[in-house]
This record gives C-alpha cells, sequence and structure tokens, in this order.
C-alpha cells in the first residue's frame, strides 16, 4: 500500500485472482463426481446425458466467466438501466405469457434451452443497486426514507411481478440480495426495526392471503414431515435419513443407497447436496461449506480492495447472491429451512443456474482483475 | 499490495460493513456444522441402520374402477380381486437367470421377459415397475412366492382385474381396459385437467363405454408406506409405517369409482349376440326403445375382453387384428355401409308430401328402366307391372323409386331424408363415430368439383351411389317413422351413481327435431304421409308379396323393410349371378331394419348383416328373435294370446302357414 503507482503493466495471467479460480474450480470438481453419482444408478440408461450436458454447461460457464473478467465492469455501471429494464421486460414478459412449470409461470423456451428471467434479474438487480447505491455514502447514521425510496422501488417491482408468477423462492431471493446490499450501504436503525415489524406483521396476512396451498403445505410439512407424506414430508424425511447415515466418512462414491435406489427426490438438482453428504459424509460436507466459505471470503476481499465504489457493490452483490443461494439449498436439505425449490450453485444439475452463476463470479473477477490500474 | 491503487478514501468507508458479512458466513458455517455434526455423528449410527435395514417406499393403491350394471342392475362390468407378478427393474441383479426362473413359472418364454425388462428400462428409466403377467392363477402366485426370496425385483402384488361377464357378448360396446399409452398421457391430462391425473402404468379404459366414462368411473388412486430391504423386498416388521422419528405415516385409502347404469338389457343383449352366433353371421345391430334408450349393441365377430383385461398373448391379439372382419372395430357406429333398399321408405315419404304421388297412384314398374340410353335394372328380370306406393314398398319395386328420384332430384330427396338422421352423426356417448354422407347438388360441388348428375338421382333413390349410412342412423331414421316424425338422439348411459346410490349424473331421452314440425328449410312432413309408409313397412312383414313375410312372431306385428348394399358394382351380365356363389368378400351386405309393433311401436331394431347376400335370410331372423325376445320378456301376454288365435285358425282349416324357405330372388 506504499506504492500507489506502478508503471510496468502486467499480463493477463498474472493479474487474475488463482484463489479464486482454484475454489470455483475445486466446486466444479466435486459437482461433478458427485453428479455422476447422482446420474448413473445400477440401471440408469438416460440419465446419462444429463452429466454429459452438465459439462457442456460448464465449459460455456467458464467461457463466459473469462469473456466478463476481460470486460471492464465499469460497462455494467454505464448499462445498468438498459440490463434492469430488459430483465424487467423478459419477466414482465413471462408472468403472462411463459410456459408454465409446476404450477408457476418461470421460463421461455428458446429451443436448446429453457430461459429464465428471474435468475438474470437478480444480476440484473444486483448491477442496478450498486449503480445508484455508490451514490450514497455508508458512513454516519446511514440512508432514510429518502435515500431508500428509489433502490427499494427498483427492489419491489421485480418482486411483485415475481410474485404474481407465482415463484416465491424467486421473489424470496430478490428480497435477500436486495436487503443485503441496502444492509451493506447501511440503513438507519429505526428504519430497520420498522422493517422488521411490519414484516411480522405481514407473515400472518400473507399467510392468509397471498400463499397458495401447496406453499403453504410445504411450511406445514417443515414443522411436522409425517403430515405430507406424499409430498415434500416425505423428500424431507428421505433427505435427513440420506444425509445422517453418511456419518463421518460417508459411505463412498457411488455407495449412497438413498440416492442410488430411488429414495431420493431430485437427486441431481435441489437435493445434490444430500448425495454429497451421503457417500462422502460430515468430512465431504464440512469441506464443501468450507470451500463455499473460503469462496466468499476471497470475493469480499476483492470488494475490500475494489478500484471503486461500484466495484465494491457489485462484489458484494454477488457475494450475497450466491450466499443465499447456497444457504437456502443446504438449510433446506440438512432440514433447517422448508422445502424450496433453490438450486445448489456450482453444485446442482442444470444451465440456467450454471451460467448465472458464472457470469456473477465473472464480476467479480473483473472487479478484481482491475485493482490493477496497468 | 504494493500494486494496489484506488481513491481509498472512497471505499474505506465500507470497512465496518464487511465485518458484519464476514460475521454471518462464519455464523452459517457453524450453524451447518454443528446441524451436520448432529445429524451425521449423533444420529448418524441410527439413520445408517435405517437407510439399510428399513426403507419407506411410496407406493401407489389403484382404485377400482366405477361397476358398469344394465337397466335392472344386473352386472355388465365388475372388478375381480386378483394377483399379479410385477418387476422393479433397479433391483435385478442376474436379468437372464431371473428370466429364466420366472419364465418356467409363468409359462413366458425368458427372451420375452429380458426383452421387455431391457425395453422398458430405456423407455421408462430403471424405476418403472413392470408388469410381467397379470390375474396369476393360485399355482403361480405358489410358485412365485417360493422363489420371490432369491429373486430380488420380483413382487406378487394384489390387483383388480376387470371382469366382463358377457365375455363377447358386448365386447364393443363396452370396451375394455388397458395401460394408458405415452401418447395418450398428455392428451388426457389436459383433457381432464384439474379433475383427474394420469400417470405411467395407469390403467384406463381404452374403447367403448370404458374409455367415453372414464370421467366418471375411474376411481381416485391411493398411497400406501411399505418397507422393502435393500433388495426392494417387501419387508414384514413391527412399525411398518413409523418413520424413525415415530411419527405414523398417513395412508391414503383410494376411493371406488362410481358405478354407472346402462339403457342396455342384459338378457335382450346375450340375445341379440346369440342370434348372430347361431344364424352365423357377421355385422352389427342396434336396438332401441322407441324415445332413444339403445337395449342392445352388437358388432360380430367379437373379441373376450377378459383376454385383454388379464394380458393378452401377442398370437391372440394378432389373430384378433389381423381378422378380415375387425372384431375391434364397433360396427354400430364405425361401418359405412350403402343402405340400399331400406333407403326406399325415405323417398316415399318425400315423394307422397311433395305431391309427386298420392297413396293411390299408380305408376308402371317394369324390369328395365331406360334413363338416357342406360338400363336401370330392377331386381327381378320382369318388373313389378303397375303397383301403388304400398306395393312398391311390399315388394321392394327399384323402377318405382327410380321415376320418384328423377321425380324428385336430389336436393328435395336430401330436404326431406337429412333431418331424419340420416349422413349424420347422432351423437350416441362412445367415441369415434362416424357420420355416414346423404349427399346433395351442393355437397358434390363442394367435394367432387362437379355438377349433380340427373343418373345420380336413381342410384341415390335406391340407396346407392354415394349415401352411406351407419347402423345406428337407420335405427334412429326408422325409429322416427315408428313415432311418426320424432327424431331422438339415442344414449346408452343412463345414470352414473356413487357407491351409495346416489345418482350424480342422470340422462332422459332427448327430442332433437319432430318433422312433423316445419323445419328451417321449410319442409314438414304431415302424419298422415307417415301413416301411408307405415301400412306399406306393416305390409313388407306380413303381407302375401312382403320381402320379409317368412318372419312373424305370434301375436306381434313388425313392420320394416329388407335392403341390400352392394360391396360393388357389377356388369349388367353379372347382375343375376347367385350373390351366394361368389367368394364371401364380394357378396353383398343384408340390411332389415324393423319396429314393433307396428299399430303401436315400443322396440327399433337395425341390423346389418355383411356378406349375407340378402337383408330377408341374412338380418330379418336376427331382427325377429330380438323382438320377441322383448316382447316375451316385457308383454309375454301377447305372445301367449297369438299363439292362442294360432292355434285357433289351425282348427278351422283355412290354410296351412308356408314354411318353405324365402326365395331369395323375390327381394332386390
Amino acid at each position: 500500500m506504499n506504492d500507489f503507482v506502478k508503471l510496468e503493466e502486467k499480463p493477463f495471467f498474472r493479474k487474475l485472482d488463482y484463489n479464486f479460480i482454484i475454489v470455483i474450480l475445486a466446486l466444479n470438481v466435486i459437482g461433478l463426481i458427485n453428479l455422476y453419482s447422482a446420474t448413473h444408478g445400477p440401471n440408469a440408461t438416460e440419465v446419462e446425458s444429463l452429466f454429459i450436458s452438465q459439462i457442456v454447461w460448464l465449459l460455456a460457464g467458464w467461457t463466459i466467466f473469462f469473456f466478463v473478467t476481460l470486460v471492464d465492469y465499469m460497462f455494467f455501471s454505464r448499462m445498468a438501466i438498459l440490463i434492469y429494464a430488459l430483465n424487467l421486460l423478459a419477466i414482465i414478459y413471462v408472468t403472462f405469457f411463459g410456459k408454465v412449470a409446476l404450477g408457476a409461470q418461470r421460463w421461455i423456451d428458446l429451443g436448446f434451452f429453457r430461459y429464465q428471467p428471474s435468475e438474470t434479474m437478480k444480476l440484473g438487480l444486483i448491477i442496478m443497486l450498486a449503480k445508484i447505491l455508490s451514490n450514497r455514502s455508508p458512513s454516519g447514521q446511514g440512508m432514510g426514507f429518502r435515500e431508500l425510496f428509489v433502490p427499494l422501488l427498483m427492489v419491489i417491482i421485480p418482486f411483485g411481478f415475481v410474485v404474481e408468477q407465482p415463484d416465491l423462492g424467486t421473489a424470496m431471493m430478490l428480497s435477500l440480495i436486495g436487503g443485503s446490499l441496502l444492509f451493506f450501504c447501511k440503513v438507519r436503525r429505526s428504519i430497520i426495526i420498522g422493517a422488521l415489524v411490519i414484516m411480522g406483521l405481514a407473515v400472518p396476512i400473507a399467510w392468509e392471503y397471498g400463499l397458495r396451498d401447496y406453499q403453504k403445505n410445504r411450511i406445514l410439512t417443515f414443522v411436522s414431515p409425517a403430515n405430507d407424506p406424499r409430498g415434500s414430508g416425505y423428500n424431507s424425511i428421505q433427505s435427513r435419513i440420506a444425509v445422517g447415515s453418511g456419518q463421518f466418512i460417508g459411505k463412498g462414491f457411488r455407495q449412497g443407497t438413498q440416492s442410488q435406489l430411488e429414495f431420493l427426490p431430485e437427486r441431481h438438482t435441489d437435493f445434490i447436496f444430500s448425495v454429497l453428504s451421503e457417500e462422502h459424509g460430515f468430512v465431504g460436507g464440512i469441506l464443501t461449506i468450507g470451500l463455499f466459505g473460503f469462496l466468499f471470503g476471497l470475493a469480499l476481499r476483492t470488494a475490500a480492495n475494489a478500484r471503486d465504489k461500484f466495484g465494491v457493490l457489485v462484489t458484494a452483490g454477488v457475494t450475497a447472491y450466491v450466499f443465499w443461494h447456497m444457504f437456502i439449498n443446504i438449510g433446506m436439505v440438512i432440514g433447517l429451512l422448508p422445502i424450496v425449490g433453490v438450486p445448489l450453485p456450482l453444485l446442482s444439475y442444470g444451465g440456467s443456474s450454471m451460467l448465472t452463476t458464472m457470469l456473477a463470479l465473472g464480476v467479480v473477477s473483473s472487479v478484481s482483475y482491475r485493482r490493477y490500474l496497468f | 499490495m504494493a500494486e494496489y491503487i484506488g481513491s481509498l478514501e472512497e471505499t474505506k468507508e465500507y470497512a465496518p460493513r464487511f465485518k458484519i458479512f464476514y460475521f454471518v458466513i462464519v455464523v452459517a458455517f457453524l450453524l451447518f456444522g454443528s446441524r451436520l455434526w448432529y445429524l451425521q455423528i449423533i444420529q448418524g449410527e441410527e439413520l445408517r441402520r435405517f437407510s439399510e435395514k428399513n426403507r419407506i417406499k411410496q407406493s401407489k393403491i389403484s382404485a377400482p374402477r366405477g361397476l358398469i350394471l344394465d337397466r335392472s342392475g344386473k352386472v355388465l362390468i365388475e372388478n375381480l380381486p386378483g394377483f399379479e407378478a410385477t418387476l422393479s427393474p433397479q433391483y435385478i441383479d442376474d436379468l437372464n437367470s431371473m428370466a429364466q426362473k420366472v419364465g418356467s413359472i409363468l409359462s413366458i418364454e425368458p427372451e420375452r421377459i429380458a426383452n421387455k425388462v431391457t425395453r422398458s428400462r430405456k423407455q421408462n428409466g430403471p424405476f418403472a415397475l413392470i408388469r410381467l403377467k397379470e390375474n396369476l392363477s393360485r399355482e403361480e402366485v405358489f410358485r412365485l412366492k417360493r422363489i420371490r426370496l432369491d429373486t430380488p425385483g420380483l413382487e406378487i402384488r394384489e390387483s383388480i382385474v376387470r371382469h366382463y361377464p358377457l365375455q363377447e357378448s358386448a365386447a364393443q360396446l363396452l370396451g375394455y381396459v388397458g395401460e394408458i399409452s405415452k401418447r395418450q398421457l398428455p392428451l388426457w391430462n389436459k383433457k381432464f385437467e384439474g379433475r383427474l391425473l394420469f400417470e405411467q402404468g395407469d390403467i384406463v379404459g381404452k374403447t367403448g363405454l370404458e374409455e367415453a366414462l372414464e370421467g366418471d368411473i375411474r376411481g381416485i388412486d391411493g398411497t400406501s408406506f411399505i418397507q422393502v430391504d435393500a433388495h426392494g423386498r417387501e419387508t414384514i416388521s413391527q412399525a411398518s409405517n413409523t418413520n424413525i422419528y415415530g411419527e405414523q405415516f398417513k395412508e391414503q385409502e383410494p376411493i371406488h369409482g362410481n358405478n354407472a347404469v346402462l339403457t342396455i338389457d342384459r338378457d335382450l343383449q346375450e340375445a341379440a349376440f346369440n342370434a348372430f352366433k347361431t344364424q352365423n353371421r357377421i355385422g352389427a345391430l342396434l336396438a332401441m326403445k322407441t324415445n332413444g334408450e339403445v337395449l342392445a349393441w352388437v358388432s360380430a365377430p367379437s373379441y373376450n375382453p377378459n383376454d385383454f383385461a388379464t394380458g393378452i398373448s401377442p398370437q391372440a391379439l394378432s389373430k384378433i387384428v389381423t381378422d378380415p372382419f375387425k372384431p375391434l372395430r364397433n360396427k354400430v357406429i364405425q361401418d359405412h355401409a350403402s343402405p340400399g333398399s331400406i333407403f326406399k321408405p325415405f323417398v316415399a315419404l318425400a315423394a307422397l308430401q311433395e305431391k309427386v304421388i298420392t297413396p293411390t297412384t299408380i305408376v308402371h314398374a317394369p324390369g328395365v328402366y331406360y334413363f338416357g340410353r342406360r338400363p336401370y335394372h330392377d331386381s327381378i328380370r320382369g318388373g313389378h307391372g303397375y303397383v301403388t306406393v304400398y306395393d312398391a314398398l311390399e315388394r321392394s319395386s327399384n323402377v318405382f323409386f327410380f321415376k320418384m328420384g328423377i321425380q324428385l332430384g336430389v336436393d328435395r330427396m336430401f330436404n326431406y331424408i337429412f333431418p331424419m338422421g340420416i349422413g349424420q352423426k347422432t351423437g350416441i356417448e362412445l367415441p369415434r363415430e362416424v357420420s355416414g354422407l346423404m349427399p346433395n347438388s351442393e355437397w358434390k360441388k363442394r367435394e367432387k368439383g362437379e355438377e349433380w348428375q340427373p343418373g345420380e338421382n336413381l342410384s341415390t333413390a335406391i340407396g346407392q351411389g354415394f349415401v352411406n349410412v351407419t347402423p345406428i342412423q337407420m335405427a334412429i331414421a326408422y325409429n322416427s317413422i315408428a313415432t311418426e316424425g320424432k327424431v331422438y338422439r339415442p344414449f346408452v348411459i343412463r345414470k352414473v351413481i356413487d357407491q351409495d346410490g346416489k345418482v350424480l349424473k342422470e340422462h332422459f331421452p332427448q327430442l332433437l327435431r319432430d318433422v312433423t314440425q316445419t323445419q328451417t328449410t321449410g319442409i314438414k312432413i304431415d302424419p298422415s304421409t307417415f301413416k301411408v309408409v307405415k301400412e306399406g313397412l306393416r305390409r313388407v312383414a306380413n303381407g302375401d308379396r312382403g320381402t320379409a313375410k317368412w318372419w312373424k312372431i305370434p301375436g306381434i306385428q313388425m313392420a320394416g323393410k329388407t335392403g341390400t348394399a352392394q360391396v360393388m358394382g357389377f356388369s349388367a351380365d353379372q347382375i343375376y349371378v347367385k350373390c351366394d356363389s361368389r367368394p364371401m368378400h364380394m357378396r353383398h351386405h343384408g340390411w332389415f331394419v324393423a319396429y314393433a309393433p307396428a299399430e303401436n311401436p315400443e322396440i327399433t331394431v337395425a341390423v346389418l348383416t355383411e356378406h349375407s347376400c340378402h337383408g330377408n335370410t341374412g338380418s330379418a331372423p336376427i331382427v325377429r328373435d330380438v323382438i320377441q325376445s322383448y316382447f316375451q320378456k316385457y308383454h309375454p301376454e301377447m305372445i301367449e294370446e297369438g299363439i292362442k288365435k294360432a292355434a285357433q285358425q289351425r282348427k278351422a282349416p283355412v290354410k296351412a302357414p308356408t314354411p318353405d324357405v324365402p326365395d331369395a330372388q323375390s327381394e332386390d
């Protein structure tokens, strides 16, 4: 920190944050090993193609990652309004004309790929909020109502449409990411307390009028899993058995009876962590969560060292984005949270999740890359 | 950090905020870590044991479909308990030896079992259950149970077997059930959206009423939780439906489907099918009450639907499918045929109402009629001489109706005949009814791009040419003569009732049209016109020269008309070649449609016997048998009285009844 200007320009490879890339690669490898096990049951035939396509998504993800690294992230700051607006339009489109999956309108069929605008909206929101909040100062008492009005509006508009879809998982994710960023920029204590009180009051009202039956069911089931053995109660119980039966070192690669023998639902997507815990035990689970922790630490360090306020905020936003996905997914798998359809970043099967996660991490990498001026 | 550069003052402001983020991440790590410790280390051993020995597996209990009953509550379709053998592919360890063992017990070739498993794995994934054989015999169940423990994946499950006590007598009407096809699955889920949910492997109605009633008689499947060991075998242990936390799993009982009551009379149905069988005929029959309630419905040749319910062998199936006379086809609503002479009464109605003739007009009907330069033949070389409309119907004169056809023209015929139900779907509940065809000049221009030819009026007037009908249409059309103008919608489902007998749906006779009232085309048919035609039809079965006079029922007068539908055209010199000497597939179809009693009709029966050459010898005896059975059951006193009268007449020597075989040549 003693030398502000260094005239020699560093080559591309030396400016990359290798720790960050290695942690992501490690999680990729764990994800692939695990997905192979989850999709190659004793008599699996068709599911093999899932493994191949995940590798394709992964390669596409890394391409995006490096491409975004090379783009100056200030480009996103300049484009923030456009990116946000396009995403919002796409969300409005799917809300009214999108393909219906599991009772919620979520995606547009692009033929080779099901595009879910709500996924990219999360990134659009991070960029938009980072742009607005980089004009606010995090010192002093924190933001009051006047400063909060515009950023809150940015969260509430997409939130409203996603709730209408009704995709409560994504809506919750949007508010968690938005809330984290606002909190990061410091909000007046009185407003935080007020918001908590209002939320407390809103829960019973939402329960009565807002939630669909299947959503209520999931929450009731969380309280008492045996109430709905046909639905998520069964999933929740089977997942807990899978995780617990892994014990300290696990049953071994492809030896997990819960996952290999059909007892686990959604093995390759939302419940991938239970496959991991069953086959690789406490050791594998802690290692994976530890890698995630390491990833967040590196991202926050990047944020702390960023060149400007937008860089700090966008990195903090991406960290919140990956963190909340991981938190909700693993919390659900190990029975700490109700069943919500949220994938585990970098480990779950799925193109949408893989590409957006790699895109987001690419933005962090870009911020890290540009802390060097030359 | 020598290379570090940035507006430090600006970004440094965030420093205290990072602490909160680091704190949250550490808390999350500790939370997850301790939860994993609790599950995997503290509860780990217990959960491991549970995962190895006791697994709760969700399984579906199929709900029984509703019963189908006849009009008086006699069973037409029921459910019988049975056993089926199934395989779970994911547990099979040695496919070939398993196939060998199981195949020898079930008498299925081992290669077929192995193929079935491989194909199902490919198509439905490794977890889809495969049905090996349904309706196992006691012996098979016993022998399978002995090898079950050494044969992972094999299961013997209780199942419900759909049973059709009428066997082949009502196969096409009732239909059969089978596993839902991959193509059907999304279609039905869309059709019954919000009401029923179909899944792979579900048994559904495939044809006939089983299909038409799917939405009404399907039950709601239940769920049970069974414990299986690591090889997928069901284990019986103390707490079979509690999980490790001691919580009780709620089983869901299947809900029995609702029952359906039909308008069918089981006795009449069997009598009708037996008439076809004993007389060795193929074809179709529809018997209905004059208000549209269907009493019997036969399509012959037939098949035994119980074979389908218990898993039919490929040989038996291919025999049914390749049969040239198409047992699977519901000929009552799916076979087109020319009506032939049974079309004539409708032409007579039009001619009388349009005042082309009066009931007393005498028309010259020679054996050959020249229209332009082309000769049109009667079935009798000598012709019928000078005839009234009564005689023309009684003896089925072609030339008389050629003349009517020329006078009327096709469009006037269409205006009278189409509203009586010919050339349009009747609206019966069964699926895949065909519409038939009643042509007019507009139709020909639209479909063929040609003008209507005057000569085509002649062939149309005797029910040949473009006219095409189904047996059910002819029943409806004759029924509208019997009731003097009332066109009913035929129906076979009387009501749907739940298991407690509460009526959920009820259907009543539905009058579609009354042609004695002025129609939208400005056409109506007076009751007096109907009376003339009805007298003609009465003479067909009762007059001295009637084409169906040989089949009588004591005490009951039938009224009807015979007809012959040409399967293919023949040149003039071949027309008089005896039909019976042609190969089977070239023989004409025979029609007889009748109602009874002639004066105050209660029942209408239409019969088409395919390749029987003549309506009077082929179809009329079947119609007579069915009508006789009806009156024996519902009005035995009328028949007794008739027998008594006949005996008295015989005592007074008038004239011996003519038991001679009818002369086939006397009918066209």
